[in-house]
């Protein structure tokens, strides 16, 4: 089996400049995944990874939480309301948000050694 | 040379994937079941002195001051040092209270107040309400004597369920019992989304259900949860969980799926722009819910509505041991 390096979620931080939403002790990402649509989330995201959305809604954590996502890279300076922080924060969800694009993230990312 | 057998690198390895039951209390807990709650305190004008009198007889290393009901500062042990040494004993507490405070809620995770701790190094951290009022004081040892006290009720717990076993009691022990998770399911309800599966999730995580099984069921349920919510009329969801298996079943009164063949493949979705909008109608649902399941079956009929079943396998050995075959 192929043991990749997971990259830690300060350094994504750092890449992408993004501010946690949530409370979050460091974690380790096996990876990334972008999509916007949540079915496809559910039914191709490895568990573990980073997720790289527009959406904000509440079931983003919903999904989140079904699919044990590393932590939720929130694109293009967009943020949830804070009931559905206080949900990502009650389901241990880590939310993060980035003035970036969701393009843009993604090759800062790239850049930072995620895979 | 022999090589370290397999089964026991595999138990190493995934021992750092499962969280112990101290990490998952930290989570669970919050500031306010840690907390002290009869907090001494004092008022701006209380002298130092008076304030070294109060951390002398309740042996406490901290006073929070407080001005109708709200917290305005902390004078510290440090703070007593200061004015002993430098003569100021029989000021005011807020002459020299230390007025920048950093707080903590008393809904926050244990695990939160932890890290808060890491971050800032201070000994202890008053408690506001949601309303901003002082209600407590949290220290270090309050997080390490909270954490003891629920692991040693866990502890029991285990040792009354083993013993229970043992005697043969299995009715009515948690995890071997048969559950049944149900919710009536509005269309259109996007907010109620995940209920079902997020409940059904706690439990097979409670009787130690393989993290990977538990994740295809909640894959299942939330897939058939939101299908009511976006295409049916409304309907009722169910997960009934056995100590072998969960069965989850989707009824809806319809309007029905037109086209299975269609729905059945991928990237087919008939959702409303709404739904669109909030992520919703991949196309991925039913066929990754047959994907996820072991056993999959869906009937539906235009005007009468859907019917769906899903069975994942929980423990193939365990729960239901081979029949004895006695051929003639």
């Amino acid at each position: 089996m192929k043991v990749e390096r997971p990259t830690k979620l300060s350094a994504v931080i750092a890449a992408v400049k993004a501010e946690p939403l949530t409370n979050r002790a460091e974690a380790d990402l096996a990876g990334c995944y972008i999509s916007d649509l949540l079915s496809d989330v559910l039914a191709h995201a490895r568990p573990g990874v980073l997720w790289l959305t527009i959406q904000t809604h509440r079931n983003v954590v919903s999904c989140a939480t079904t699919k044990d996502i590393g932590a939720v890279l929130i694109t293009c300076e967009r943020k949830p309301e804070a009931e559905v922080i206080a949900e990502a924060e009650a389901n241990n969800v880590i939310l993060l948000s980035t003035p970036l694009s969701t393009f843009e993230a993604a090759a800062k990312l790239w850049e930072a050694g995620l895979r | 040379m022999a090589e370290m057998p397999v089964a026991e690198k595999a138990g190493i390895l995934g021992e750092t994937r499962k969280p112990s039951v101290a990490q998952m209390l930290v989570y669970e807990l919050r500031v306010r079941d840690a907390m002290t709650q009869a907090v001494v305190t004092a008022s701006p004008a209380d002298s130092l002195q008076w304030i070294q009198h109060l951390m002398k007889t309740h042996r406490i290393s901290g006073v929070p001051i407080v001005k109708n009901s709200m917290l305005v500062g902390v004078v510290s042990i440090e703070d007593i040092i200061n004015a002993l040494d430098q003569g100021h004993i029989s000021d005011p507490a807020e002459r020299w209270m230390t007025r920048e405070l950093v707080t903590l809620r008393d809904h926050f995770s244990l695990v939160r107040a932890v890290a808060e701790f890491d971050q800032h190094g201070f000994g202890r951290f008053p408690v506001l309400n949601r309303n901003g009022e002082l209600v407590g004081i949290i220290t270090q040892g309050d997080v390490t004597v909270c954490l003891m006290h629920h692991l040693e009720k866990r502890a029991e717990e285990t040792t009354a369920r083993e013993a229970a076993l043992l005697a043969g009691q299995t009715h009515g022990v948690e995890g071997t019992k048969s559950v049944v998770v149900r919710a009536r399911v509005k269309a259109g309800d996007y907010d109620e989304a995940g209920k079902v599966s997020q409940r059904m999730r706690q439990i097979l995580r409670e009787r130690g259900i393989d993290p990977g099984i538990q994740r295809r069921a909640a894959i299942v349920a939330y897939e058939a949860e939101t299908n009511l919510i976006i295409h049916s009329i409304g309907g009722d969801l169910s997960a009934a969980i056995a100590p072998d298996k969960v069965v989850i079943e989707a009824v809806d009164h319809g309007p029905g799926i037109e086209k299975m063949d269609l729905a059945m493949q991928e990237g087919w979705s008939t959702a409303g722009p709404l739904a669109r909008e909030l992520g919703f109608g991949a196309g991925m649902g039913l066929p990754n819910m047959k994907k996820c399941s072991d056993i999959f079956e869906i009937h539906s009929e235009m005007g009468a509505g859907t019917r769906l079943r899903s069975e994942i396998v929980l423990r193939k050995a365990a729960a239901s041991p081979p029949k004895q075959e006695n051929k003639p």
